[in-house]
């Protein structure tokens, strides 16, 4: 069996740089730096939660109150999440991101709607007739 | 720059500051309002000059950000303080803040001391924060109500400072060796000091007695030490020792030499060219 964070056919050069190793969970885990805390923020309710950038700190308390200095200390969020670094699961293997073969059938754009759409827009017109 | 055609130099903070009718106050408590409103935008001013001294050289970039930032507010604060009692006292809040000698200023004495190392900075913000705390909550429902609005979204940021601020102390005070030695030294300089922040106000009573100040400042004093005693305790410091606000808390007949040379620092541009226009 293959071990796990080791992709099939693509050489360690390829690969993107990613900080340290990850764990068996894909966790960065001890390989990322421990003091840094990635931030996101919530410009508006009901918007998504967007990066917004890092802040580096010893703890998880001081991580928030630098968090909120750096990225909302002008008012600019109604919510932040503040995630250790090492806790993020990084995903950057080749073979399972950037696989070698034709993936073209699997676009939305290898369909050709137009006439379809034209078609079902008429029959529509005429049912409400 | 040009000093002619003189507009005023500033726009105040519109929606901050409440619309009011200055002449439906007693003289006497106007006067005792613009009194208390002289000391806490001092109180503000000072603390907010003194931690921008910090800025470039804190101990890590975040921290350098966040305590330059808490800076701006404390001016933030101040500039409020010194509109609102503008409003009363038809004076120029420019003139107030940036012309006055140094020996007209009214902030605490607890405030002159210079800024010194890191621990002791914390320490000081940290007493200075916890008494500000007492003193706004007892401004909080003022029958005066522009001054009880405007105090309520001051307790809003401020009560974020005193958590950064507690991090801070908590951190350097439980840290075995030269922190907790560096913060217990400073305890032991500042802690009496503190009390200068409820030295007693002239007009106090009359602030007491219409409803503006909940508690006379003494018993705010008390207030304070019960509180601040139970937290430093609880991380194992020293608690604030007994004794009643110093009368002179606020008199600078001879001003500190420290307070001087940063007197000298944040007026030294306004001082630069009479009436100049930014």
């Amino acid at each position: 069996m293959l071990p796990r964070n080791e992709s099939i056919g693509v050489s360690e050069e390829q690969r993107p740089v990613s900080e340290g190793r990850r764990d068996e969970a894909g966790r960065l885990g001890p390989g990322a730096d421990p003091s840094v805390w990635e931030v996101f923020r919530q410009e508006k309710g009901g918007d998504p939660m967007r990066h917004a950038g890092n802040v580096r700190a010893p703890d998880r308390e001081l991580a928030m109150h630098y968090a909120r200095e750096f990225y909302s200390r002008r008012n600019e969020s109604v919510r932040m999440w503040v995630v250790p670094r090492t806790e993020i699961s990084d995903l950057s293997d080749p073979d399972l991101l950037q696989p070698p073969l034709d993936r073209s059938f699997k676009k939305p754009g290898g369909y050709v709607m137009r006439d379809k759409l034209e078609i079902a827009k008429r029959r529509a017109g005429e049912a409400a007739e | 720059m040009t000093t002619e055609a003189r507009r005023p130099t500033r726009q105040l903070i519109e929606p901050d500051l409440p619309a009011f009718d200055a002449s439906a106050l007693e003289p006497e408590l106007r006067a005792a309002i613009a009194e208390l409103l002289l000391s806490m935008a001092d109180d503000e001013f000072v603390i907010g000059f003194r931690d921008s001294e910090w800025t470039g050289i804190a101990p890590m970039l975040e921290e350098d950000v966040a305590f330059s930032s808490l800076a701006q507010d404390e001016i933030g604060h101040a500039r409020l303080f010194y509109e609102l009692r503008c409003a009363l006292t038809g004076e120029d809040p420019d003139r107030l803040a940036f012309h006055r000698q140094p020996h007209e200023y009214r902030h605490a004495q607890l405030l002159d001391w210079p800024r010194q190392g890191w621990a002791f900075t914390i320490t000081r913000r940290w007493l200075y924060d916890t008494a500000d705390a007492i003193r706004l909550a007892a401004l909080a429902h003022a029958s005066f109500a522009p001054l009880a609005e405007v105090v309520v979204k001051v307790r809003r940021e401020e009560r974020y400072h005193l958590m950064h601020l507690d991090a801070w102390l908590e951190r350097l005070g439980t840290h075995h060796g030269q922190p907790r030695g560096k913060v217990l030294s400073a305890l032991k300089q500042l802690a009496p000091a503190a009390l200068s922040v409820f030295a007693p106000l002239p007009g106090e009573q009359v602030l007491v007695d219409a409803g503006v100040l909940s508690a006379s400042m003494a018993q705010l004093a008390d207030r304070w030490r019960s509180d601040a005693t139970a937290r430093l305790c609880a991380l194992n410091l020293r608690p604030i020792p007994a004794g009643a606000p110093p009368a002179d808390g606020r008199d600078r007949a001879q001003p500190d030499e420290s307070f001087v040379w940063l007197w000298n620092e944040f007026t030294s541009v306004a001082r630069l060219e009479e009436g100049a226009q930014w």
